[in-house]
């Protein structure tokens, strides 16, 4: 925080729409300035959509969307393969649970950690190193977050969200976009998860966060983007943007005041 | 550049729950959705096109084979007698667009077709006009038997794409072998009397071959009718672009399926019928013919069923040009195989998406 | 030394038991970790005994042996690795449908230039002229020797599977297998991976066509048709995809159950071994594949023990 620069993602003129309905309308809008920012907006905002564009995994009918890394450069996201947005710091977990059906916990975890080095199809030693190199932060994490055998195959559907969510940390992101990264957990790991979020972005990672559930981004998020008809109504400091009319109308109804 | 895996229906290991999302038309969402829109939406504005430009081809290739003997050869030679290749093609297509299943064993319905044909021919000593009908709907009644015997308990067992494909391979190659146990392994021809010829556009052609190109404009006009314009038509795309959802809305799957298999088997047997009889039935006659129908599908795939049919003409005739130019026909086979793979390679990610309705 | 107890066929038998046992091997990595159908196996195995064939028979080497063998093989293993980044690059983007219509059309293409560049290839009259890089002085000793070599050969490869299993890369192609959008999210260039992948295992499937050339010494057209792709892919499900083991165990079940137990030690009419036999071979591997996906997907090995071996290698 402070003086410490960040990498940030600059959405300009992006605008996008599916069958004659447009989803996403950015004018402007720079994610990832503030180590903790929170998307929020109603269903059908165009909150994931934007994101699925940052990813590239969807590309915009119009506009320009660039990653203003840490060290100064720039980059056009839009031209990138979506294998080359690790490489860039930007990191996306996913919103539906996905897993590597064969591969255990462990095999998972060393997936993220590989570099192509270590992947050349002959190289001797190159599991060792790679294991040697990464076990520390591994067996921390593993033993943070209670995997009681990490080769095991992840089962359960809160087992796997975690386990995506250390793939993601494990690539040690410049921007880590999250997307509901708390939905289905039990709260003691929700708890977990949300303090290694902190941890992260205090160590200067830009950490974007979409999530339904408002408690988090209150007490997690410093700045919120409020989005709703794929427009940016607002961003401003949590409290602000709670204490505000139309958020209020059009996401909160009267029942959350 | 690296390019999107179709393996899955988008680039995001999610499947995303944002509804606008299922429409993305973007260089990595090609999935089944946009697939169904695009069914509904095309039907009735297409064929007005497509047809008018085709008629002017049409028109415009007869007045030139008018002018050069060679057009004319390519022409009547290539429509007639590839008139199966498109026939075979039709009912692969038919089978793969709409159960989603791409059946090597397919191979061994055309096969099977020309055998029954020769069996009823020799057998009841009936003329090959009236075996032609009888040996298509036994081979549509296999068609039937081995969707009701292998897959469809594989279907119920989630046998995964790779292993379907992995088992029509071996269906495929246990039915050919096992053709030969019972039909013995030399090759057999049919035995009538040689057929007249017709003069078409000054080029001599077997009546055999006009039977089989009208059977093939028939069945094309006839499946593509079905398809597009019945009630059974439209149960069949509702089933093939969402099963549960047709179940919940009456459709019945088994009666449908059982229904494009045996139309596709039905089309399968009449190819292998004039093949057989324009050459010889031997046990490979279907293999053989199996990757140009593969190619076929998947190419003319890309545009719909008529889009098939169309290209197997094409196919044809450039099939028959090339060998009148080359004298030998595996160039060029050869030369479709290397444009066929160059399409795929370019049209690819539409292809897969594009194909399975 | 005398050879006399050994009977010929029963060598050049095993060695084709060996063969496919080495083709099944590399099988396993395309088709059993990155779950890449490879319908044309027999199209890469053919490039390398067809270049292997004429590059020895038609030019004019100025060295003798080894090296005239060592050249060709070489350059047969070559030209299956190019043909395997060619293939794999087609079909990197495409799905089962597109990777069987893919390596299929391949192996059709190896089949036609075979066929119609016959004054190289001899074409379907066949083309001789091949031999062992050495003479022992008997054919049977030579083949003897030969088997030696190809059974090393094979070793290796089954040596390199094994070790992939244990690797990061390994890791990575059974990754892209399960679910490659993910892996592509990763960070992973997974085209790249499965590019080289068929590179490295087509090649070799190129080399084991070289050396088959040695063994039989005669090129044949009917070599080409789809029978060892059926072998190596009958034993492989049969044995298991996903195992190291599978196809060694699958292979062994069924080309070594026709060409070995039943050639040999079954007695029955000479003339049922000219047709029925290879006929019902054929038939029956067809039937197994069936069979076996059917009621028993995993192959008899089973399903990959990863969590054993992670077990195994990182103490948990």
């Amino acid at each position: 925080m402070g003086d410490q620069r960040r990498s940030s993602i600059r959405v300009e003129q992006v605008q996008k729409s599916y069958a004659g309905r447009m989803v996403v309308d950015v004018d402007e809008l720079v994610l990832g300035d503030v180590p903790i920012e929170g998307l929020l907006g109603p269903n059908g905002a165009g909150k994931t959509t934007l994101m699925r564009m940052v990813m590239n995994s969807v590309s915009p009918d119009a506009g320009r969307i660039t990653l203003n890394s840490s060290d100064g450069s720039t980059t056009t996201l839009s031209s990138l393969p979506t294998h080359k947005m690790a490489h860039h710091g930007v990191v996306k977990s996913t919103q539906v649970i996905t897993d590597f059906d064969q591969l255990t916990i462990l095999d998972s975890m060393l997936l993220a950690v590989a570099t192509t080095g270590h992947e050349f199809p002959v190289r001797p030693g190159a599991e060792r190193s790679l294991m040697s190199a990464n076990e520390d932060e591994i067996r921390s994490y593993l033993e943070r977050f209670g995997f009681a055998d990490a080769t095991a195959i992840a089962m359960s559907a809160g087992e796997k969200k975690l386990l995506d969510i250390l793939r993601c940390l494990l690539l040690k992101p410049s921007i880590l976009l999250l997307d509901e990264p708390t939905a289905g957990l039990p709260d003691e790991v929700t708890a977990k998860v949300l303090e290694v979020i902190r941890e992260l972005a205090a160590d200067g990672t830009s950490v974007v966060i979409v999530e339904h559930d408002l408690d988090v981004i209150w007490e997690l998020c410093d700045e919120v983007t409020f989005m709703a008809e794929g427009r940016v109504l607002m961003k401003d400091d949590p409290a602000s943007i709670r204490a505000n009319a139309t958020v209020i109308e059009k996401y909160l109804g009267a029942g959350h005041g | 550049m690296d390019r999107p895996a179709r393996l899955a229906s988008t680039d995001e290991p999610a499947v995303d729950r944002d509804v606008a999302a299922q429409h993305v038309e973007g260089p990595t969402t090609s999935g089944h959705h946009n697939v169904v829109a695009e069914s509904s939406g095309r039907s009735p504005r297409r064929p007005g096109r497509t047809t008018s430009i085709l008629v002017a081809a049409a028109v415009g290739l007869v007045v030139l084979a008018s002018l050069s003997d060679f057009v004319a050869k390519s022409l009547v030679i290539g429509a007639t007698e590839n008139a199966a290749l498109v026939l075979a093609a039709l009912g692969f297509a038919l089978l793969y667009r709409l159960t989603g299943l791409l059946n090597v064993a397919y191979a061994e319905t055309i096969t099977l077709g020309g055998y029954f044909a020769v069996w009823l021919s020799s057998s009841l000593g009936w003329g090959f006009y009236a075996v032609v009908l009888p040996a298509g709907i036994l081979a549509g009644l296999l068609s039937v038997g081995t969707y009701l015997a292998i897959f469809r308990v594989a279907k119920r067992r989630r046998v995964g794409d790779l292993e379907m494909i992995a088992m029509s391979f071996g269906l495929s190659i246990f039915l050919r072998h096992g053709l030969q146990f019972i039909f013995g392994y030399q090759v057999q021809f049919f035995d009538i009397a040689p057929p007249d010829t017709i003069s078409v556009l000054g080029v001599g052609v077997p009546s055999f071959r006009l039977l089989a190109l009208a059977s093939v404009a028939l069945l094309s006009i006839l499946i593509y009718q079905f398809i597009q314009r019945t009630r059974y038509g439209l149960q069949i795309r509702a089933l093939a672009s969402n099963e549960g959802l047709a179940q919940a809305s009456g459709v019945r799957p088994l009666t449908v399926t059982l229904l494009i298999w045996f139309v596709a088997g039905l089309a399968g047997g009449l190819a292998g019928a004039f093949y057989g009889v324009g050459s010889s039935v031997s046990p490979l006659l279907g293999s053989r013919q199996l990757l140009l129908v593969l190619l076929v599908v998947l190419v003319g795939g890309i545009w719909d069923l008529l889009g098939v049919v169309w290209v197997g003409v094409a196919t044809g005739i450039a099939l028959t040009a090339m060998t009148l130019q080359f004298g030998d026909g595996l160039y060029s086979s050869l030369v479709l195989i290397f444009a066929f793979l160059a399409v795929l390679k370019v049209r690819g990610r539409r292809l897969t998406a594009g194909t399975k309705v | 030394m005398s050879l006399d107890w050994l009977d010929a066929f029963l060598v050049s038998g095993t060695f084709g038991v060996v063969e496919i046992v080495g083709l099944g091997l590399l099988l396993h990595l395309q088709v059993g970790l990155t779950r890449i159908a490879n319908f044309g196996v027999v199209g890469f195995w053919g490039l390398g005994l067809y270049t292997f064939g004429v590059l020895y028979v038609q030019v004019d080497w100025p060295f003798g042996e080894p090296w005239q063998f060592l050249f060709s093989a070489l350059a047969a293993s070559l030209a299956a690795a190019l043909a395997g980044l060619v293939v794999a690059w087609l079909i990197a983007d495409l799905d089962s449908d597109g990777a069987l219509v893919g390596t299929l059309g391949f192996s059709a293409i190896v089949l036609i230039l075979a066929t119609t560049q016959d004054q190289l290839t001899g074409g379907a009259l066949g083309l001789g002229g091949l031999g062992f890089p050495y003479d022992l002085g008997t054919t049977k000793a030579n083949e003897l020797l030969w088997l030696a070599l190809m059974t090393a050969l094979v070793g290796l490869i089954l040596g390199y599977v094994w070790w992939v299993h244990r690797t990061p890369y390994g890791r990575l192609l059974i990754a892209i297998g399960s679910n490659e959008p993910l892996a592509r999210s990763m960070g992973k260039h997974t085209t790249g991976a499965k590019l080289t992948l068929f590179a490295i295992t087509c090649g070799l499937m190129g080399l084991l066509g070289a050396m088959h050339g040695v063994m039989v010494r005669f090129l044949d057209i009917g070599s080409l048709d789809v029978g060892i792709t059926l072998a190596a892919l009958a034993g492989l499900i049969l044995g298991g995809t996903a195992r190291v083991w599978g196809a060694v165990i699958g292979v062994l079940l069924t080309v070594g159950l026709f060409d070995i137990v039943i050639q040999f030690y079954v007695p029955l009419p000479q003339e049922w071994f000219t047709q029925a036999i290879p006929v019902l071979r054929e038939a029956v591997f067809g039937a197994l594949l069936v069979v076996v996906l059917l009621f028993r997907p995993q192959g008899l090995l089973g399903q990959m023990r990863r969590s054993k071996l992670i077990r195994a290698m990182h103490d948990g």
